[in-house]
């Protein structure tokens, strides 16, 4: 069954690791200058606010002067895409491709019984793949370790900076491209993939499908599974300060950063008033005197005057790791259900789907008989 | 003699529709047995039921005393041809015979090496590329290199051109002599069937019509040609198969153990593919008879 399954994976096994060996090459070639850059940047050994000057400014010089950001976001790009790769190259044609081309028939009725065969080809593929992400997610994460660590300083608070650069390790996309999350990603999208092919049993649409399932999970976890895994924290902040320098969007009344928790991801944020309920914009009487020019601290102290104070729902940086415990463990157990499902589905559905029901009818009889006097 | 197939009210349904049902046969050993109906009768259902690759909706199937695909030793005990024989098109014929070594305890790698030699199969061949004599004689191999003791072939040659397909059969009768297989071939060519088997099953509808080794079914079969008369008159011992008229003349096809006495009639052999027929259409028109009935009822 090695033998077999190494044969029938061949093709994407020597595509997959050829990209990866490309990749890895690419990232060996920057990724000194990319270190270099960083311990000239003044970032190592600064102290306070120096530091997230300076890795704003060696943020800065990725983003303006080199290729770095268009690698960093490939890299992103890679990792979320590798799991639906996975999912409908190796997933996808494992199952249905035995149908199409009828060749279940010669596989099932060698030697091997039917879970056996899964097995190896579960087993043996899905390892292949979860080896070749976190191959990926390993390499990326040391090439941008500097830019990761920059962020950490709070560069991305600095300078105007493309919208890769401004992610949290929380945030959105950034979360799942590092860390475990994509060995979770990976056997989710892998077993999919066979799922949809054992289920559909033609290759090409259960590609489709499984991009489609697997995308809409891409997305929704994020936006309404993630910031649920762990009751959110909540935090009211009063006083001018506030207002003033953290970085509160002009206009909105939004907070970019949460006070004393660096990093964290702020799942949502309003200005409330002392009755508690919320403000939608700066009051218009704290413009003045300067009317138009945004919040100025004389704004921030008229507000924090008014008791205006904004409300905050987070989740610390502190959770980063916990975080990516509970949503690996939850996709590779979904991965673990869907292969469940796949060897129900081969080998051990019910025998018998109904007890003894009505008569049978004769099979030469269907199709035959027509109702009488009808015409 | 002990049966390799034996069903109990064998039923399989997809959906709503059985593609097999209430089928209750036996299969002997030690033969070539020939499986003939018409499409639709459930043959290959039937098949695919023997070799596990289908679970059956209702009754009971075992193989060689075994639940089909139930272990790997049941596994190893049973060959199996596929209709239209499917090979992996990506994998050469070298590739197959590495397969059919590695999943097989029990692999007979000279005999699989003899064969394809013989076959003139180029081993880097892929098998995407062979004909369909030749993907059907890879197939043959991978199936009879595993040294069952029962070979199921689900409509080996229907696909084949008439010298594929003769060659084919020849192959198999080479290979069923040297190793003693017990063989079920299903086919509804009786032609193909007259050439290689020594027992013959038909079924219509999910149902066992006649069963018997061909020549018992020949020795036993008569054709009958005579003045006109009622084939209801027949002595009790002989079994109408199916009677036709003329202005002149009745022709009836019986079965009997004994001889024909009757001096008016003249008594002719029948084949194989006649007898068959009779046997099909008999099927035919007791289900039209029914319908008719059915029909009266309503009225």
């Amino acid at each position: 069954m090695i033998w077999l399954t190494w044969r029938q994976l061949r093709i994407q096994a020597v595509t997959a690791a050829a990209a990866l060996a490309a990749f890895a090459i690419l990232l060996a070639v920057t990724g000194p200058h990319l270190a270099s850059l960083f311990t000239t940047s003044g970032i190592t050994g600064c102290h306070g606010g120096a530091c997230g000057t300076a890795a704003g400014r060696f943020l800065g010089r990725l983003a303006a002067t080199s290729p770095y950001s268009l690698i960093y976001e490939l890299g992103i790009g890679l990792i979320l895409a590798a799991p639906a790769l996975i999912g409908i190259f190796c997933g996808a044609p494992l199952i249905a491709r035995e149908f199409e081309t009828r060749t279940f028939s010669l596989a099932w009725t060698q030697s091997v019984t039917r879970s056996r065969w899964l097995l190896a080809k579960l087993a043996l593929t899905g390892l292949a793949a979860l080896a070749v992400t976190e191959a990926l997610s390993l390499l990326y994460d040391w090439w941008a370790e500097p830019i990761a660590r920059a962020i950490g300083y709070g560069g991305n608070q600095v300078w105007q900076l493309p919208a890769v650069f401004s992610q949290q390790r929380l945030s959105f996309v950034i979360f799942a491209t590092h860390g475990i999350t994509p060995l979770g990603y990976a056997a989710f999208g892998f077993a999919l993939g066979t799922a949809t092919g054992a289920v559909i049993r033609h290759a090409v649409p259960a590609i489709a499908v499984t991009l489609a399932i697997f995308a809409a999970v891409q997305v929704a976890t994020p936006l309404l599974i993630r910031p649920h895994l762990i009751p959110p924290d909540h935090m009211v902040v009063s006083g001018p300060s506030f207002f003033v320098n953290a970085g509160l969007s002009v206009g909105t009344l939004e907070a970019s950063i949460v006070p004393g928790q660096p990093g964290a991801w702020i799942l949502s944020s309003e200005a409330i008033n002392a009755a508690g309920q919320p403000v939608g914009m700066i009051p218009t009487s704290c413009l003045q005197p300067a009317v138009g020019k945004g919040a100025s601290p004389d704004a921030g102290a008229c507000m924090a005057r008014r008791g205006i104070r904004e409300s905050i729902t987070y989740q610390p940086a502190s959770r980063y790791w916990p975080f990516q415990w509970i949503e690996t463990a939850i996709f590779l157990a979904l991965a673990l259900a869907l292969a469940g499902f796949c060897f129900w589905l081969l080998g051990h559905r019910p025998r018998y789907s109904g007890e003894a029901g009505p008569a049978l009818p004769r099979l030469g009889d269907v199709g035959l008989h027509r109702p009488a006097g009808r015409r | 003699m002990s049966a390799v197939i034996e069903t109990s009210r064998l039923g399989k349904r997809y959906r709503r529709t059985w593609a097999l049902a209430d089928c209750t046969l036996s299969i002997p050993a030690g033969h070539v047995v020939g499986l003939v109906g018409p499409n639709g009768a459930g043959k290959t259902t039937l098949l695919n039921l023997a070799v596990g690759l289908l679970a059956p909706t209702a009754g009971e199937i075992e193989v060689l005393g075994g639940r089909p695909a139930a272990s790997q030793v049941q596994l190893a005990r049973v060959g199996f041809l596929a209709q239209d024989s499917p090979v992996y098109p990506g994998l050469s014929v070298a590739d197959h015979l590495k397969l059919g070594a590695r999943l097989n305890p029990s692999w007979d790698a000279e005999l699989a090496r003899g064969r394809v030699d013989r076959l003139d199969l180029r081993p880097t061949q892929k098998a995407g590329t062979l004909s369909g004599g030749q993907r059907a004689q890879l197939a043959l191999t991978l199936a009879v290199a595993k040294r069952p003791e029962l070979l199921i072939l689900d409509e080996p040659v229907a696909s084949l051109d008439p010298l594929a397909r003769r060659e084919f059969l020849q192959d198999l009768m080479e290979a069923v002599a040297e190793q003693e297989l017990s063989v079920v071939l299903s086919s509804h060519l009786v032609a193909d069937l007259e050439r290689v088997c020594d027992y013959l099953i038909v079924l219509v509808g999910s149902q066992v019509r006649v069963a018997g080794p061909v020549e018992e079914l020949l020795a036993t079969h008569y054709l009958l040609t005579g003045p006109c008369r009622d084939p209801g008159t027949l002595p009790a011992g002989q079994q109408v198969i199916s009677a036709s008229h003329t202005d002149v003349q009745t022709t009836v096809l019986v079965r009997t153990d004994g001889e024909i006495l009757d001096p008016a009639w003249t008594v002719a052999e029948i084949g194989l593919e006649d007898l068959v027929l009779a046997y099909l259409s008999q099927a035919t028109r007791r289900r039209r008879r029914d319908n008719h009935q059915h029909l009266e009822v309503q009225r």
